[in-house]
């Protein structure tokens, strides 16, 4: 059975392109898998399942849609909000009535009119301000014969929006441990948070949770890794704080060694993300391959950790509090540390284990292909022995029948 | 307690899954429970037959039985735990192989088109769906326990049974290596003859019948082990008793067996068990050095295995007689005790 594959891949910077990276030698190992060449239109002629990989990224996946929109085939959705996608394929491509008509479509005449007004820029980029009310899945939830998605939030949000089709809810993989060094940052202790940096990431909260936490433990360090978002002024907001330069390690895009060498160093791994679009965090992945303690965003996939594994911060009035409690928690118990670290890497060999995945998402992948016609097949005899015992179509003993077959999801 | 026991029945043939679930309910009864065998024809070929006849025990109405109520279903193999109640418990014998560890292999079922790999998996997630309903998960061995866990995620506990009823005894070795196994390719008895054909003071007896049989004599005459390998059939249980008795050693090597209940047999008559490392089940009380020899499946490992514990007899009694002990610990009243708590 062959399987053409649609996905980022590296060297494009993209955390699904890593991602398929990790999984494909593993995926090999059960299916044939071609990874289509980017930019194709169609899958290959043989192939007997087209597989999608998308996310929010109109840089990386719009050539995705556009192939999905040519054939249908099985989704594995990486983020549910699609809405910087799907402006990415329209208003990028100077196709706003395309945008106007995605808006219309899911969100009715008052999504028209919000098109309008990020169209005419009196109201700010909706994919920005308001993604969570306006996700956009709508499309691609239409065009998909059946989805993998990495949590039950994305799984309840597609659900929610109307897709009947066989979900497969199938853990991120976790990358096997690197054995590479830590990089050499004095800090008691050191915490890391990565990823671009700006308000999404919870950065300017961070911020102030870590001023708070270095008043009483001054030998503390924050690291974050990753580029600055255009109109973030991180100087000023450390300014503001009265963040002394010593208290704040700073790299920008890092390549991959160096990532989980500075992620190895790090005594706590902060994930934060408001809003979410429903993704898996690739960081927050490394960080249980590692055995990091993490601090997370109570929302999305990251409510979906472990307790044992996370603590979690919800966001609203008291988001710095809770963040600043957490932070401390974890700065003040090595105890609480090494148990967590026990469990994040119980989580990485468990659940999320790379050989365990490749087979679940190959069962995905083999149902999709083929399932239907086993449904077909299945109803089809245990429908004709029923009719020749006379159990009609609309009885109760033909809907006792199909009751069972639900119960144990034979026949469609 | 009212309890049915589940078994698919294969018409026409009797292993170790109908031994041990007739002695099952037996033993039941005996101990005052009414129970009785509640048994489905299965055919698992062509294509989907294997999910419509898996189906059948779907449409089972085992809430009671002529106005009395059934307060427990112990199904043992699929796809008998298909079936609903509200307290199915399961003892595992084994899941539907061929959509596990035997894909791909000669002895598979599914092809490589799109149907039968959509198939296969359909079979995987009725198992997911079907065990994840049982009250109690037993599993009669460690390996099958085991293959559980990694392809269902469902725990089980570990119940191994006692082997079938015989008049076991011990007494002299007389030299010769018995094979009591279904003569089936799984079972590979041609490694034992093989080995035989490697060394020519070694001698066996080859009991029980199966689809192999005609292969396996054909290959002993190639191998020129006339009167060396001597072939018997089946045979009375005071036979079989007897040969268990006064064999050198017991050879049981199948590849990734379940359970096997060979080892079993061979202990309660006080003999060592030769096996071979990839055996699966035996490996859970077949421990080399102690109660056996556990070697590379070749033939020239069987062959020094069968030729070591002749020419070293004391040692070979002591194996035997841990085994004993091993087997001796293993009996219906626990097992059923168990069962039922």
């Amino acid at each position: 059975m062959k399987i053409a594959y649609f996905s980022p891949m590296p060297p494009e910077a993209s955390g699904i392109a890593d991602y398929s990276a990790l999984l494909l030698p593993a995926l090999r190992r059960h299916v044939d898998v071609e990874v289509v060449k980017r930019g194709a239109k169609r899958p290959p002629r043989d192939a007997d399942l087209a597989v999608y990989h998308l996310g929010n990224n109109p840089d990386a996946h719009g050539w995705i849609l556009d192939a999905l929109r040519r054939t249908p085939g099985l989704v594995v959705l990486h983020d549910f909000v699609l809405h910087h996608l799907v402006a990415g394929v329209t208003i990028g491509r100077r196709d706003g009535h395309g945008y106007l008509d995605a808006m219309e479509r899911e969100h009715g005449v008052v999504g028209r009119l919000l098109a309008h007004g990020v169209l005419d820029k009196r109201l700010p980029p909706l994919w920005e301000a308001r993604p969570e009310e306006f996700p956009l899945a709508g499309e691609v939830l239409g065009l998909a014969t059946g989805l993998v998605v990495h949590s039950r939030y994305v799984a309840e949000r597609a659900r929610a929006a109307g897709f009947e089709g066989r979900i497969s809810q199938i853990p991120h993989p976790a990358w096997p441990e690197p054995g590479i060094a830590a990089a050499d940052l004095a800090a008691e202790p050191l915490l890391g948070a990565f990823g671009n940096v700006n308000a999404s990431k919870r950065v300017p909260q961070l911020l102030e949770a870590f001023a708070r936490v270095r008043a009483e433990h001054p030998g503390a360090r924050l690291l974050l890794v990753g580029a600055t978002s255009p109109g973030f002024d991180l100087d000023r907001r450390l300014q503001r704080l009265g963040l002394p330069a010593d208290g704040i390690l700073r790299e920008g895009h890092v390549d991959e060694t160096r990532l989980w060498a500075l992620m190895a160093a790090c005594d706590i791994h902060v994930g934060l993300r408001s809003p979410t679009m429903g993704e898996t965090s690739g960081t927050v992945i490394r960080a249980l391959t590692l055995g990091k303690p993490l601090v997370v965003t109570d929302a999305g996939w990251f409510s979906e950790l472990a307790d044992d594994v996370a603590l979690k911060v919800s966001v609203g009035d008291r988001e710095v509090d809770d963040l600043t409690a957490a932070l401390r928690l974890l700065a003040e118990r090595p105890d609480a540390r090494a148990a967590m670290e026990a469990s994040a890497r119980r989580l990485a060999a468990g659940p999320h284990e790379l050989g365990r995945v490749a087979e679940l998402q190959a069962a995905a992948f083999e149902q999709a292909a083929g399932g239907a016609a086993v449904s077909d097949d299945v109803l089809e005899d245990v429908s004709g022995a029923a009719a020749a015992v006379g159990i009609a179509p609309g009885t109760p003993e033909a809907s006792e029948i199909a009751r069972r077959l639900s119960e144990v999801e034979l026949g469609g | 307690m009212r309890v049915a026991v589940l078994r698919p029945q294969v018409p026409f043939a009797r292993g170790g899954v109908e031994i041990f679930t007739d002695e099952l309910v037996e033993e039941l009864r005996v101990r005052g429970h009414d129970a009785d065998l509640v048994s489905v024809p299965f055919k698992w070929y062509p294509g989907t037959r294997v999910l419509t006849q898996a189906f059948l025990w779907r449409l089972l109405d085992l809430e009671e039985a002529d106005g009395r109520r059934i307060d427990v279903v112990v199904a043992t193999k699929f796809p008998s735990y298909v079936v609903r109640h509200r307290e199915k418990r399961v003892w595992l014998v084994h899941q539907f192989r061929q959509a596990y560890e035997l894909d791909g292999t000669d002895l598979g079922q599914f092809g490589p088109s799109p149907e039968e790999r959509a198939l296969r998996r359909q079979v995987q997630e009725l198992d997911r769906t079907a065990l994840g309903e049982a009250t109690r998960l037993f599993a009669t061995s460690a390996n099958v326990a085991g293959r559980l866990e990694r392809s269902t995620g469902l725990a089980a506990e570990v119940l191994p049974h006692p082997p079938q009823r015989l008049p076991y005894r011990s007494a002299s070795s007389q030299g010769f290596v018995l094979s009591a196994s279904r003569l089936d390719r799984a079972k590979r008895i041609d490694l034992l003859l093989e080995a035989l054909a490697l060394d020519e003071t070694l001698e066996a007896v080859i009991v029980s019948d199966g689809p192999d049989r005609m292969r396996l004599e054909e290959l002993a005459r190639a191998r020129g082990l006339d009167g060396r390998a001597r072939f018997e059939g089946r045979v009375s249980t005071e036979r079989l008793a007897e040969l268990y008795a006064t064999c050198s050693a017991v050879y049981y090597a199948p590849v990734d067996e379940d359970f096997g209940m060979g080892p079993y047999e061979a202990f309660l008559s006080a003999k060592p068990v030769i096996t071979t490392t990839d055996a699966g089940g035996p490996l859970d009380v077949v421990h080399d050095g102690r109660t056996g020899l556990v070697v590379d499946p070749d033939a020239a490992s069987v062959a020094r295995a069968a030729a070591w514990l002749r020419a070293h007899e004391p040692d070979a009694a002591s194996y035997g007689t841990a085994g004993k002990a091993l087997a001796d610990e293993v009996t219906w009243d626990r097992a059923i005790g168990r069962l039922l708590s």
